[in-house]
């Protein structure tokens, strides 16, 4: 095997701690893109994301697993936990960014990049160097030096794996382990609001790679396969089939689906600000303040989300209402005119 | 949704007869499409009364005076009341319900006789189950389990 | 899972007529058909499922529209999802009135004899009506299947709970039952010893808490025995937390949204609190799903918009030769073809309504002349009250707990058993509630701004209904008919129901109400509950007003025995006289209990199924 970047525990808990960051940033701009969606319009659509926002908090628990396997603890209210958006993902030689915005053509070419990162070509290092010359969040950043990414999501997460065989081998070599985690802080499904089968206690090298392949195969397919093990389809031909009009099915190829045909009115979306930030609302007005009380609605979920994170994982049942109760701020949000005609408001994540 | 003085005008009127504040209101989606339906059922001339009426009212600083003024000159008009009575019940169930007959003899005949759904979020949107810390049946489903909890009925 | 629906359909009639080689023919695509057309399928056999309906809810966009349809509505009756369809039309409860003594209304569907006006309903779609039942699923207890034995009322099953044991817990996993085994030990409902549900119990709401407060461990007299009260859970045919520790820990993976693409929706119950009459993410149990995996062995064909109008004999053997069925082309014309489908045994699925009414109307009254007589239905009487305190009423599913210390005792011997449910959708069935009390308080009460919110929480947050669910035994004189008189626009003879609310029954809902009363007053409650003269289900009885709704649970029109002079069909379900013919459904049922039908009613499908793939295998 490749020398290892992640080359201690604390680092593997640290590049784990980012997982479960990078795992989350997802959700703000795939919720928000859903709920821009006007009512009864584009049901396809709204499906497709939905689902994709599921399994995206189905990654973060299981994100949340691996750190607690190896004796880590997730800390989803940490400072600069929720990225100022946009955020930086690499992708490939160049970055790209994604955003808090109206589901649009372009929003979706975001999308698919998240879900389908290109591997570092054979022999080229999977790290890229970058100076960072602005002040959003970069995602996927090497340990220690940040100017460092690596080449996409898909290395960072190939690093880690790499890295739990690599440390447990070492620590078996001293007849140690590096899953030293208590065992009942691993959430498992039937805390799990919707998937059965999908969450398992994380205890060993076997276990902790078959939940790192569940992330990977569900975003990007496992092997460019559409469909995953378990019949089910990655998240990538998802939104994929958005872009091309028609439904997957078991035997497609990826270029020529021929399930049921689809189709996306990208005007039947309420036309809301792209990034929107708190200063751009007029202070004190019902708007600013709904826009706080949104913000103050995610900061109490993600603390609901540590809680559970940290052995108490029967809270993640009562943090699905939360769940419930902010698509409700952010449709009421998102159907609010700004001021001045410049489109609809928006939740601005500034948590 | 774009935005016009009138539609802002409307906005405040429904924010004020339904206790609901007016980011509430436009966040049902609903505001223009419920003042198209009015104008369209009772001609726009009686909605224009109707916010003309409200106006003044709007700058008095309690809620208890704008009460008052409220009871004697729209809901206890002649020509206003029942319409602001259906445009209450419009926002919080999504229904219109039709005029009174003695409304119709005496002002016109509207433009639909029966109780109607104006579009199926309106139903969705009825702000009587956030009122009461629900959810419509069927739709904004609040959770699994989440109703062996009790309710969060919002202070407004 | 999320069951992927192939295309089942077989539009080519001519090539379909001369197609011979079926096993089966099904007719009805409820839970009753879809359950033998699973079971025979998975046995390698050949099965053509006949469905008077469209099969447009087949797919996720159909099942969709009803959704769309029943928001669109303003009047949400129960059958509000589900478009006017005049070929093979629903009862619809808006079509009711009360009736003069031996006055016949024959405008609604179900032409109405009287003298009781039931509201009952059931809903012909494709799926059934299990598009729009609750999916309450409470095994019969073991009582229930020898109600003349024991308390000399009703008939005795020809086979008992034992016999049916393990046929229940076949049912309760197709259909995905929650419930928690410690909470259905009651009476002498036992299970067995290392049972568990496929999936935990649905938490009981806020408000079944605020009734447990104030009267468990109370209790009641009744006929000198005392019974001792507690709010217990509900099975439910709907998706929850699933056991681990079920099928020997093996688990149990829910089945989710049928759909002909991957949605992954319903995998879980959100609290839409809209389960009747559609729930939108399919997390209620609808034989949709049960029919998926038929339809995925490749081995059943569907004809929909297809309805069978007459069962063909032959007189010399007494056996079925084939089913005369009227295809139409669309819901808003009536017109249609005739064909002759024949396979090597029928099945008759098409409820305890249509499916004696087909068999009358193909002259069949069997030797026994009980076909379509001993009809049965729950009957509900409704009480409801204001709680002192907020109970965050219309939250949860339809219903979650209830009261069901009286679905058995000694005093069945002189009255009708009950349950009772609370709804947690408060007031709605028996006023219209919300929509009602927003009326009164705004054109009435003069309410707007800042009083309306406060009257709406104080109106409706409070509210209690308690359903009493009511035995009501076989009576030979409670019947379905069919008269030339009266035609469908396909020119089949519609049912002709002829409904008398029994004695046994009306003391049973005597004693419900002084029971309701009871409660309230323990409850600290205040009773709003009144019976209008005017409704049509209105009864006095020993003087006191009674309204009795009808419970949706129609069973017992083709009853099941063990001697063919005295029942339509054997254990199995096999009609006495033609030996390849089933008549499938709660039709069967010799009595009803205190049980909401579907369980059992599905449990002997899984029987009959048996004994028809033995059958065939023969
Ligand atoms: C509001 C409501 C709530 C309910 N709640 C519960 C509950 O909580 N628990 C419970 O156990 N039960 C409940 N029920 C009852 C339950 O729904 C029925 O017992 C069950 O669905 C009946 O299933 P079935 O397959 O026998 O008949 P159905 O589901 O009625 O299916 C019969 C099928 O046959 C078709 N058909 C009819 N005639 C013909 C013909 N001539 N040719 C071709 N096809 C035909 C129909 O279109 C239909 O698809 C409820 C019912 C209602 C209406
Ligand atoms: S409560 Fe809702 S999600 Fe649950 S079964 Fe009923 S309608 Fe479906």
């Amino acid at each position: 095997m490749a020398s290892p970047d992640i080359t201690s525990i604390e680092v593997l808990r640290s590049q784990l701690a980012k997982a479960i960051q990078l795992e989350h940033a997802t959700i703000p701009p795939y919720l928000t893109a859903l709920y821009s969606i006007r009512p009864g319009a584009n049901t396809d659509a709204t499906q497709i994301l939905r689902v994709i926002v599921v399994e995206e908090m189905l990654h973060l628990t299981i994100s949340a697993n691996l750190l607690n396997a190896i004796g880590g603890k997730p800390d989803l209210t940490v400072k600069g936990f929720v990225p100022s958006y946009p955020a930086t993902l690499p992708d490939g030689e160049t970055d790209f960014t994604v955003g808090v915005g109206p589901l649009s053509p372009e929003t979706l070419k975001a999308f698919l990049k998240i879900e389908r990162p290109a591997m570092a070509p054979a022999g080229k290092s999977r790290h890229v160097v970058r100076k960072s010359d602005d002040h959003s969040t970069h995602l996927c950043t090497l340990p220690e030096d940040a100017t460092l990414r690596y080449y996409s999501i898909g290395e960072f997460y190939a690093a880690i794996r790499d890295a739990i065989v690599y440390l447990d081998q070492q620590a078996k070599a001293k007849g140690e382990t590096i899953f030293t985690g208590d065992p009942k802080r691993q959430v498992t499904s039937e805390y799990y609001y919707s998937g059965g089968g999908k969450l398992w206690p994380i205890v060993d090298p076997a276990s902790a790679a078959k939940a790192i392949d569940l992330v990977i195969q569900q975003g990007e397919g496992k092997t460019q396969a559409i469909f995953g093990d378990s019949g089910e389809i990655a998240h990538y031909y998802r939104f994929l089939q958005l872009d091309k009009n028609r439904y997957y099915q078991q035997g497609d190829s990826p270029e020529n689906p021929t399930g049921p045909a689809l189709t996306t009115d990208w005007s039947a979306v309420w036309p809301i600000a792209t990034n929107l930030k708190l200063a751009a609302l007029p202070a004190g007005s019902e708007l600013y303040d709904a826009a706080v009380a949104f913000n103050s609605a995610y900061r109490q979920f993600l603390a609901l989300l540590t809680r559970a994170y940290n052995g108490e994982p029967q809270v993640l049942l009562d943090a699905v209402p939360r769940m419930f109760e902010f698509r409700n701020l952010i449709q009421q949000l998102i159907c609010n005119p700004l001021p001045g005609g410049n489109g609809n408001a928006a939740p601005t994540y500034e948590i | 949704m774009t935005s016009s003085p009138r539609l802002e005008n409307f906005v405040a009127f429904s924010a004020q007869i339904t206790a609901f504040n007016k980011v509430e209101i436009w966040g049902t989606g609903l505001a223009d499409v419920y003042l198209d339906t009015i104008d369209g059922l009772v001609g726009a001339a009686v909605t224009d009364a109707l916010l003309d009426a409200f106006a003044p009212i709007a700058t008095l600083r309690s809620d208890a005076a704008r009460t008052d003024r409220l009871r004697l000159e729209v809901f206890g008009s002649e020509r206003l009341g029942p319409v602001a009575r259906a445009i209450v019940k419009l926002w919080y169930i999504g229904v219109w319900y039709p005029l009174p007959s003695t409304w119709q003899e005496q002002f016109g005949p509207t433009a639909r006789n029966d109780a109607f759904v104006p579009t199926p979020a309106a139903f969705v949107e009825g702000l009587l189950w956030p009122a009461i810390g629900s959810h419509p049946p069927g739709a904004k489903a609040p959770g699994y389990g989440s109703w062996r909890l009790p309710p969060n009925i919002p202070s407004f | 899972m999320s069951p992927f629906v192939k295309n089942p359909n077989r539009p080519d009639l001519a090539a379909l007529q001369s197609d011979s080689d079926y096993d089966a023919i099904v007719v009805g695509s409820g839970i009753s058909g879809a359950i033998i057309a699973n079971e025979l399928a998975q046995a390698g056999k050949r099965v053509l499922i006949v469905e008077a309906a469209p099969e447009t809810d087949r797919t996720y966009e159909g099942y969709t529209e009803y959704l769309n349809h029943f928001y669109g509505q303003s009047a949400k009756d129960n059958q509000s999802p589900f478009p006017i369809n005049p070929n093979a039309a629903t009862p619809r409860g808006s079509e009711l009135r009360k009736l003069d003594p031996l006055e016949t209304n024959s405008s609604s569907y179900i032409v109405q004899s009287g003298p009781y006006v039931s509201d009952t309903v059931y809903t012909r779609v494709f799926g059934g009506t299990s598009i729009h039942w609750e999916a309450k699923t409470p095994r019969m207890l073991p009582q229930d299947f020898k109600t003349q034995t024991v308390f000399g009322q009703g008939r005795d099953w020809p086979i008992g709970y034992e016999d049916i044991e393990t046929d229940y817990e076949t049912a309760e996993r197709e259909m995905g039952v929650s419930a928690d085994v410690e909470d259905q030990k009651y009476l002498d409902l036992k299970f067995r010893d290392s049972y568990v549900f496929p999936m935990r119990g649905l938490p009981p709401s806020w408000l079944d808490e605020q009734v447990a407060q104030g009267i468990d461990n109370s209790q009641v007299e009744l006929y000198g025995e005392r019974y001792a009260l507690k709010v217990r859970p509900f099975p439910q045919a709907r998706n929850g937390i699933p056991n681990p520790a079920y099928d020997g820990g093996k688990g149990f993976e829910p089945t989710s949204a049928v759909a002909s693409h991957q949605i992954d929706i319903g995998g879980r119950c959100q609290g839409n609190t809209n389960c009747v009459p559609i729930c939108p993410v399919q997390a209620k149990y609808h034989s949709g799903k049960t029919l998926a995996k038929a339809f995925e062995t490749g081995r059943v064909d569907l004809l929909s918009q297809a309805v069978a109008s007459k069962v063909i004999i032959d007189d010399a053997s007494g056996r079925v030769t084939g089913i005369e069925t009227k295809v139409y082309h669309h819901v808003s014309s009536p017109a249609y073809k005739t064909v002759t489908l024949r396979a090597r045994l029928y099945v008759i699925a098409a409820n305890a309504i249509e499916t004696p009414r087909l068999l009358l109307a193909s002259g069949l009254r069997s030797k026994s002349g009980l076909v379509g007589r001993n009809l049965m239905d729950h009957a509900y009487l409704l009480n409801w009250a204001l709680m002192p305190q907020i109970c965050g009423t219309t939250r949860g599913t339809s219903c979650t707990s209830g009261i069901v210390d009286l679905r058995g005792g000694s005093f069945r011997r002189s009255q009708a058993a009950f349950a009772v449910d609370i709804h947690n959708d408060g007031w709605g069935w028996a006023t219209g509630s919300p929509s009602t009390d927003l009326v009164e308080l705004v054109d009435d009460g003069n309410k707007f701004g800042r009083d309306l919110r406060n009257a709406i929480i104080d109106r409706v947050s409070r509210q209690l209904l308690l359903a009493f669910m009511i035995e009501v035994m076989p009576s030979e004189s409670n019947r379905v008919t069919v008269d030339p008189t009266y035609k469908d626009p396909l020119d089949n003879m519609r049912p002709v129901v002829s409904f008398a609310v029994p004695e046994y029954s009306m003391r049973g809902a005597a004693y419900a109400r002084q029971f309701a009363k009871t409660l309230f007053a323990r409850l600290g409650a205040e009773d709003h509950t009144h019976y209008d003269p005017s409704n049509y289900g209105f009864i006095a009885y020993q003087g006191d007003p009674y309204e009795i709704r009808g419970g949706n649970h129609l069973a017992g029109t083709h009853i099941m025995g063990s001697d063919p002079s005295t029942s339509v069909v054997d254990a199995d379900q096999r009609s006495w006289d033609h030996d390849n013919l089933y008549l499938v459904g709660a039709g069967s049922m010799p009595t009803i209990g205190t049980a909401n039908v579907s369980l059992t009613m599905a449990a002997i499908a899984y029987r009959s199924a048996r004994k028809i793939i033995a059958t065939l295998n023969h």
